[in-house]
């Protein structure tokens, strides 16, 4: 089970799920939806409410690694270890913009605006850091799995009581 | 000046980029990355009288930690040379490289390391000294391990940055002691008599020479230079004429304010400078490949340039100053021709190579005005500033005068024998048909050595370039300048046995290598550095099987019992566990209860998997629990976390020899429940008895600000992402490392990927186990 080299920026389709359950199959397709769904919600509201980019990331991860196991393929198509350096500079950058506007580091920023659909809505930099962190969360967790998925099968445990 | 140390920097992250889809043309971009260290020029020109500026951005003011950048005439000097070095070889090494080069990668290193570089010459503040110094040390790692499936390649990095990252430990320590005695971080501001006359001032003297030492390969830490001609031909012309082996030089140069009223400074410094200065010299004379050669010489010069400033008079910084000048234009020409001879015939040996001036008319040309230079021969630059080299050294007394023209001797002889490669019957590698290069490869190379012809026909330019230092270097009052002629003087005297000697040199070469080989010592800073690094192996592998070698259940049950000792530890120092905390909420107990059942559960389990499920249970337990004591965000947190970490265990258990039952004898099972259950326990006591010294509560100030200065309603996130965002982005970087981490873990155990590169037979010499 070798990769393709990463230059591609495509995942590796497995060569077969990890299970052929049909119930699971049928399922998945929509409650990954509605995991992804309330993932971003999360990520959205987490400044005033609980939430944030921590916590999407792991429900995204989630429904990401139910996919996989369900179809074999993953929904994402490029190597999840990519997003982990573009969430660290977003985080980064998102830091840094204040800094350079002579602010503390990481310094966030909120206002209010007011449009004729969303009536009166909060905007705040700080989003775009719990992005980053997001981003980052997401491909962390994505490597560890897809790569745990894809042990070769026959390795064995020596020494295990 | 700040833009033009972070201009590089911002422009090898866009070279990454450029890297693939440019190719070669990258270079371009490239040399336009240190067109603002060439905008200084302007303010170099104005220099010996104008006031040097000053540039400050604030870091961390509360720890007294600024990037300033201070652009007097030394510094200045220094910055322009690195822009101009630095823009020919991004120029010469869009010629250079193959096309099958990673170029994006070769370009970031290459603008990454020219703009630690910059920073380096250009800071005021101590701290951002050191980090700068530590910046060339990575990059110049990188550098020299660009090509890293060579054993050789990685060799030579892993060597140069073992050797300076030793010596910039030291100027951590000796920049923490001049901040301690001198009051300030700034090197400007430092109080310079407070310094001398506090105790920290002779280590901080010795260490930073230490560190001076092993950035210029002065001896005996020679040996990371020469290896380092791994790396490019432009990254070496860049690496040993104007930057990374400068830095050390630079150090002296600039400390010299501050230490050199001291005996001890000179008194170090000269020999070991004059001592690299032969040695290295001596061992240039006997390389015969032309690049070692020249890493040789390199050396030597630096010797030579830390013996001048390292005299810490008017008299030792004006020839430093006008030599670093010279040098650096002759040994980037140098450079450059090497890997002309390198890149036209395929081969690099002396004894392969002859008679190339008939097929290289032009390179001849640079070779011989830069060599000549290097020589020390009118009408030439080198000329000139070995005569003041003379005259310094004349002053010192007639040993000094002996050692300088033996090494100049040496360097004469050596710069000779560079140029026989030019000269006899015309001879190359079979296949080869050496042509001249195109103009990208001679135009460098030409400019420069027309450069070293201009510092000696027209004394005047060198002059009022090295004057641009005084006011820095503190020799305004120093009458020397620069000539061709001025007499017979006991300096030119010298010369000329300078050049009889070399004569003699060059005429017996033949006597001379049997004689290098029969002097050759058996023991030499290599085998030392190899004897050191394999000790450190084979010691931390013993250290690995004593410590690491434990079966998994044998580490957890030490672990264990380490965590119930802690806590016994912790209810004997402080028998008053109980301190009174208020009323038990009584809501959590059936959460309680629940956390305890997991942790039985896990015990009885017989499977890994119900192991597993079970373990899970306890951590949504301790989300109940933080439901109950009002965390809905540390619940959901935790919950998810649960989530994720058993999907993982579970897939990580696939392929493990199935649901069985574990095996395990009666005794050691009762022995496992009593460690186990005595560091739970122990673990309870340590929080218990932690709870007296509660201070009070920091919650009432987040819940006060949060929305205030955040603007957000939620306080875990606002914190998080504002009030201690930065720990934050620490966090992050660290899952991100372990994400990385996993994954070549996990990769480097697959097979059919070898772990190592395939020419690793080639094995490193003295690799042998004692």
């Amino acid at each position: 089970m070798t990769r393709p080299p990463a230059s591609t920026g495509r995942e590796a389709p497995a060569p077969a799920p990890l299970t052929n359950d049909p119930i699971l199959r049928s399922t998945s397709r929509a409650v990954f939806a509605l995991v992804l769904l309330f993932a971003f919600l999360l990520l959205w509201r987490g400044h005033n409410a609980p939430g944030g980019g921590f916590i999407a990331g792991l429900m995204t991860a989630c429904a990401l690694v139910l996919h996989r196991i369900a179809y074999g393929f993953s929904a994402l198509r490029l190597d999840p270890a990519r997003l982990i350096p573009w969430g660290l500079a977003l985080s980064f950058v998102t830091g840094l913009v204040p800094y350079l506007l002579g602010r503390p580091y990481l310094k966030s920023d909120y206002g209010y605006i007011t449009t004729a659909v969303t009536g009166e809505f909060e905007w705040a930099t700080a989003l775009l850091f719990d992005v980053g962190v997001f981003l980052l969360v997401v491909g962390a967790s994505l490597t560890i799995a897809y790569a745990l998925t894809e042990v070769a099968p026959q390795e064995t445990v020596e020494g295990d009581e | 000046m700040t833009v033009a140390v972070f201009f590089p920097f911002l422009m090898a992250a866009l070279a990454a980029w450029l890297g693939p889809r440019l190719g070669r043309r990258t270079g371009y971009v490239a040399a336009a990355a240190f067109l603002p260290a060439l905008l200084l020029i302007p303010d170099l020109l104005r220099m010996p009288g104008a006031a040097p500026a000053l540039e400050v951005t604030r870091w961390v003011p509360t720890l007294d930690l600024d990037l300033a950048f201070r652009g007097d005439g030394f510094s200045l000097l220094f910055a322009v040379l690195i822009g101009v070095i630095g823009t020919l070889a991004s120029l010469y090494s869009v010629a250079y490289l193959s096309e099958r080069e990673r170029f994006g990668r070769f370009y970031s290193y290459l603008l990454l390391f020219g703009g630690s570089m910059l920073g380096l010459v250009l800071t005021d503040n101590l701290v951002a000294l050191f980090g700068f110094w530590e910046m060339t040390s990575v990059t110049s790692f990188l550098l020299i391990g660009l090509w890293h499936t060579r054993s050789a390649a990685r060799d030579g990095a892993v060597k140069a940055f073992l050797v300076s990252a030793l010596g910039g430990l030291a100027l951590l320590a000796a920049v923490a002691l001049i901040a301690l005695g001198g009051g300030s971080t700034s090197l400007s501001a430092l109080d310079v008599g407070a310094l001398r006359e506090s105790a920290y001032f002779t280590p901080a003297l010795l260490l930073t020479l230490l560190a001076a030492f092993t950035k210029s390969a002065q001896l005996p830490f020679h040996l990371w230079l020469p290896t380092a001609m791994e790396a490019p031909t432009p990254v070496s012309a860049f690496l040993h004429s104007a930057t990374m082996v400068k830095a050390g030089v630079v150090l002296v140069a600039k400390f010299g304010l501050l230490f050199g009223g001291a005996a001890l400074w000179s008194a170090i410094i000269v020999p070991v400078g004059l001592a690299t200065l032969v040695w290295g010299s001596w061992l240039a004379l006997r390389q015969t490949d032309l690049k070692a050669l020249l890493a040789y010489s390199t050396v030597s010069q630096l010797g030579l340039l830390m013996s001048l400033y390292g005299l810490a008079d008017a008299e030792g910084r004006f020839s430093a100053t006008a030599h670093l000048l010279n040098h650096a234009a002759f040994k980037a020409a140098l450079f450059f021709v090497v890997g002309i001879i390198d890149h036209e015939t395929g081969t690099r040996e002396l004894p392969l190579l002859g008679g190339l001036r008939r097929a290289l008319p032009v390179t001849f040309a640079v070779a011989l005005l830069a060599a000549l230079s290097m020589a020390g021969l009118p009408p030439l630059g080198g000329f000139i500033s070995k005569e003041l080299f003379f005259e310094a050294m004349l002053h010192q007394g007639p040993l000094f005068i002996a050692v300088a023209v033996v090494g100049s001797a040496l360097t004469f002889a050596y710069s000779l024998r560079l140029l026989r490669v030019f000269l006899g019957t015309p001879r190359a590698p079979a296949g080869a048909e050496p042509h001249e290069a195109p103009p990208g490869l001679t135009l460098p190379a030409a400019g420069l050595a027309l450069t070293a012809l201009a510092f000696g026909v027209l004394p005047g330019t060198a002059e009022a370039l090295t004057r641009t230092a005084q006011s820095a270097l503190n020799f305004a009052d120093y009458d020397g300048y620069l000539s061709l002629w001025h007499g017979v003087t006991p300096a030119l005297l010298a010369t000329l046995l300078t050049w009889a000697l070399g004569a003699v040199l060059v005429w017996q070469a033949r006597g001379m290598e049997t004689l290098g080989r029969r002097l050759t010592p058996r023991v030499n800073a290599n085998t030392v550095y190899y004897g050191l690094t394999q000790t450190v192996n084979v010691f931390s592998s013993w250290l690995i099987a004593r410590t690491q070698g434990l079966p998994l259940p044998d580490q957890l049950r030490i672990m264990l019992a380490a965590a119930a000792l802690m806590g016994g530890y912790a209810v004997w120092r402080a028998p008053q566990v109980f301190y009174p905390f208020g009323e038990l909420p009584l809501g959590v107990l059936p959460i309680a209860a629940l956390l305890v059942a997991g942790a039985v559960g896990v015990l009885l389990s017989r499977g890994r998997l119900t192991a597993v499920i079970v373990t899970g249970l306890t951590g949504f337990g301790s989300a109940a629990a933080f439901l109950a004591f009002r965390a809905p965000d540390l619940a959901l947190t935790q919950l998810l976390v649960e989530a994720v970490t058993v999907i993982l265990f579970l897939l990580a258990f696939r392929y493990l020899p199935g649901v069985r039952d574990l095996p395990r004898t009666r005794w050691r099972y009762v022995f496992d429940v009593a460690v186990a259950g005595l560091a739970g326990v122990g673990i309870t006591l340590l929080v218990l008895s932690s709870v007296r010294f509660l201070a009070p509560p920091i919650s009432p100030y987040y819940l006060e600000y949060s929305y205030k200065g955040g603007g957000g309603k939620n306080v875990v996130n606002v914190l998080l992402v504002d009030f201690r965002g930065f720990d934050t982005l620490g966090e992050i970087t660290v899952v991100g490392m372990v994400a990385l981490a996993v994954l070549s873990l996990v990769r480097l155990g697959k097979p059919g990927r070898p772990r190592r590169a395939p020419d690793d037979t080639a094995e490193l010499p003295a690799r042998r186990r004692p």
